[in-house]
């Protein structure tokens, strides 16, 4: 049987950066193939090479026998390839009507009738179904992925990839994208998961390969592997040398652990907050918190249940309508962020791209924005310091790039995120860190790093809060938790009791409010 | 009563140029390129156009001339902005300096022995043959290019997310060469208008700042089809309202009502009339090949 795609000693360098070297990888059809590697192993330049987005420098790829080699994303799609981007790739001020009608090329006259019959077609098939008529981006992230996936299958291609298709969704949104992966590859296409998330691999895949540093560090069929071989051989270490942390949140029965006693007074205090939306509801309804230094408290919940404005409120980005947040004796309920900064509180945001840290400057200057200050002589700055004191967080924190000079986005979402998180703990003193969904995106290793971070800040002294919609990290990190529900904080639940994970999962819908 | 009739006939004369220009202008922008080189077109195609006419004799010839010019003048533009990815605001100021410089110059050196310039003569209204070509060009591209048609939400597309349209399969290079060529040909369209049907000569700074109001008439409108046609038309009305304002027996003082476009586009940008729409990929430039 031919295989659906082949690739041969495949190799690609972004500058002095090796993304891949000598990659190869077979693909049949009717199968789905996993492709799995950390962050920066070079899943994505994998994608776009097959997808025409980035051209070959050395090696040979074939599809279904054919030399293959597109050096556009036209001439991927024109040879039968189709990819699902991470990030998508619909216009988000067009209708998904008019999205799903440029696919097909543009024309004077738009061909709407074709287009209901391909829709028809594929709703028959696979039993997908979007609305046509909405902005591409009004509808939740679960519906856009729905949206890009028709819009390659409209094309009726050989072979579908997907790029992290399941960073984005939550977990009823992941197994739904998982059957339909599954009955696109029994439609006899060839389907290639690229991911990180090995729970997606056992559920959905057929075969994988392993990629590690750009190289390939194992392959087959997925039966031959278990869990632990797979964890191995993305990180490249065995998994007895992990943090047993982390082990804990890869593997679903988390392992209860002795919670320490916390008896000093509290520092972080915040009474009765409270935060309206546009439309006049409450994004939070009094909310009341206390932490004690050293403690470590979570917030678990479905997203949008008020998470997101509780980081936007106690980071100062918005005033809260009333209530109070207090730090030790700082009353920060109005302050400015660099008040805040001054009071000792530490944020980790959300959302690290737009405001965690300016993509466009370099690692040295990302991480000590807050205080080049201190690098100032004579009123110039000391670029030669800087770079040192950089240097020398690089290396302590393991972030992986060319140098303290490097630009910020030309690094992988995990070492943004070290870079974030060494400027934020380099506070002094730092009182408080609040890290909101700290490891979102990111892979096996930079998890471990993150977590055991934000762990040893706790052991030194500060009140840390941890919005996290991984329960499994919450359960394993923290003492306390509690439940985020319509603007509200439901429990605490002690993260060590025995039932504490049906407990929080009864509090998420709200059971025992 | 007469007076009022000379305003809007004014109004509409001086409103084709602008219509002709920001029509360009829209398309290019909805598809993510500045091109602040109207300015500069629409003079290199009022100097091509009086230079044609003059030459041969012939008012379409010159016609044909500043078409060629503005092509030229915009491929310039084209291959700066979309090909070497070189600053949009940059790149349009310097190409309507040179614009401004070569075309004096270039006045100099031909039209010293008064030469005259054939033009055209108002056959519909206060309308030339050439201004009603112009309106059927507008209206053409109003049609061809609304969010109706498959072009004009390819043209969208590029402007609003470049890097989706690449992905889709659509070529957004070339679209983005070709909305900034059709620019050059309406600017030059419209520059030709200016020194053909209205002045019936070429003087320094023809066009003095009716490219720029073009570029001012799209912001005040949104960047959307109707209301950039409306602020064209009343930018116009005030243009003429300076000729006429004696007439009415107004007596406004004339910088109020040169000033009052970009008053108005400054109202509008500054979002006190809803939220501003310009197109998320105005001014950056595409590049495919990176991570």
């Amino acid at each position: 049987m031919i295989p659906a795609l082949e690739l041969h000693d495949v190799a690609k360098s972004f500058g002095p950066v090796r993304a891949l070297s000598g990659v190869s990888l077979t693909v049949q059809a009717g199968e789905v193939h996993c492709v799995l590697g950390e962050n920066g192993a070079g899943k994505s330049t994998l994608c776009n090479l097959v997808n025409g987005g980035v051209s070959l420098e050395r090696g040979t790829m074939t599809l279904y026998g054919e030399p293959y080699r597109p050096s556009r994303p036209t001439d991927a799609l024109a040879a039968g390839v189709a990819m699902v981007h991470q990030h998508f790739s619909l216009v988000p001020t067009l209708t998904i009507a008019e999205n799903l009608l440029l696919a097909a090329g543009a024309r004077l006259r738009p061909r709407r009738r074709e287009l209901h019959e391909g829709l028809a077609r594929i709703e028959e098939t696979y039993g997908l179904s979007v609305p046509l008529d909405e902005l591409a981006g009004h509808v939740p992230v679960g519906v856009r992925q729905q949206a890009e996936i028709i819009k390659c299958l409209l094309r009726d291609p050989r072979l579908l990839l997907l790029d992290e298709p399941t960073a984005v969704l939550g977990p009823a949104d992941v197994d739904a994208l998982l059957a339909t992966c599954r009955r696109i590859a029994e439609a006899g296409k060839a389907v290639v998961l690229v991911t990180h998330k090995l729970g997606e691999v056992t559920r959905a895949g057929d075969s994988a390969t392993i990629l590690r540093g750009g190289t390939v560090a194992g392959a087959g069929p997925l039966a031959g592997f278990g869990a632990e071989d797979l964890v191995e051989l993305m990180v490249g270490r065995p998994m007895s040398d992990l943090d047993p942390l982390l082990v804990a949140s890869v593997d679903e029965s988390a392992t209860s652990r002795e919670a320490a006693r916390i008896t000093a007074e509290p520092v972080f205090r915040a009474q009765g907050l409270t935060l309206s939306r546009a439309d006049g509801t409450l994004a939070l309804d009094g909310v009341n918190l206390e932490i004690a230094p050293g403690e470590i408290v979570g917030v678990a919940g479905v997203e949008g249940n008020g998470q997101s404005e509780l980081v936007t409120v106690l980071s100062g980005a918005v005033p809260p309508g009333s209530g109070s947040f207090l730090l030790g004796e700082h009353d920060l309920t109005f302050a400015t962020p660099r008040g805040r900064t001054a009071a000792g509180l530490g944020i980790i945001p959300e959302d690290r791209h737009h405001e965690g840290c300016v993509p466009a400057m370099s690692i040295a200057e990302n991480l000590f924005l807050p205080r080049l200050s201190e690098f100032a002589r004579r009123g110039l700055l000391d670029r030669s310091a800087l770079h040192e004191a950089a240097a020398r967080v690089i290396e302590e924190h393991g972030i992986r790039a060319t140098g303290p000079s490097a630009r910020m986005s030309t690094l992988s979402g995990g070492n943004q995120q070290k870079v974030v998180v060494a400027r934020e703990l380099a506070l002094d003193p730092l009182v408080c860190l609040v890290a909101a969904q700290p490891t979102r995106g990111l892979d096996i290793g930079a998890v471990d790093a993150v977590l055991g971070r934000i762990r040893s800040a706790a052991q030194a002294g500060a009140a840390v809060l941890v919005i996290s919609s991984e329960l499994s990290e919450l359960l394993a990190l923290c003492h306390r938790i509690v439940v985020a529900y319509r603007g509200r904080l439901l429990g605490p639940v002690p993260a060590a009791a025995p039932q504490a994970r049906d407990e929080i999962g009864r509090l998420m819908v709200g059971a025992a409010a | 009563m007469s007076a009022f009739v000379e305003l809007a006939e004014g109004g509409v004369r001086l409103a084709v140029p602008l219509l002709l220009a920001s029509a360009g202008e829209l398309v290019s922008e909805r598809a993510g390129v500045l091109n602040l080189s109207v300015e500069g077109m629409m003079l290199t195609g009022a100097f091509a156009g009086a230079v044609g006419a003059s030459m041969t004799g012939s008012p379409w010839a010159g016609v044909g001339f500043a078409l060629a010019a503005g092509l030229l003048a915009a491929l310039l533009q084209a291959v700066l902005s979309v090909t070497l990815r070189a600053d949009q605001i940059v790149t349009g100021i310097a190409a309507n300096a040179l614009a401004l410089g070569g075309t004096t110059y270039g006045a100099r050196l031909f039209f010293t022995d008064g030469r005259s310039v054939p033009g055209f003569e108002p056959v519909l209204g206060p309308l030339t043959v050439l201004g009603c070509a112009g309106l059927a060009v507008v209206a053409a591209i109003g049609l061809l290019l609304s969010r109706r048609t498959g072009y004009g939400l390819a043209v969208d597309a590029a402007g609003a997310d470049a890097v989706a349209a690449d992905r889709t399969g659509l070529p957004v290079a070339a679209i983005r060469y070709g909305v900034v060529l059709l620019t050059g040909l309406t600017s030059a369209l419209a520059g030709a208008q200016l020194a053909l049907a209205e002045v019936h000569a070429f003087t320094d700074n023809l066009t003095a700042g009716v490219g720029y109001l073009a570029v001012v008439a799209v912001i005040a409108g949104r960047w959307r089809a109707w209301p950039t046609a409306l602020a064209c038309l009343f930018f116009g009305i005030a243009q003429a309202l300076q000729f006429t304002a004696p007439l009415l027996g107004l007596h406004l003082p004339t910088a109020v009502l040169v000033m009052s476009p970009y008053l108005i586009a400054l109202v509008a940008v500054s979002g006190l009339v809803g939220s501003s729409r310009a197109p998320a990929g105005l001014t950056v430039p595409f590049h495919r090949e990176s991570r």
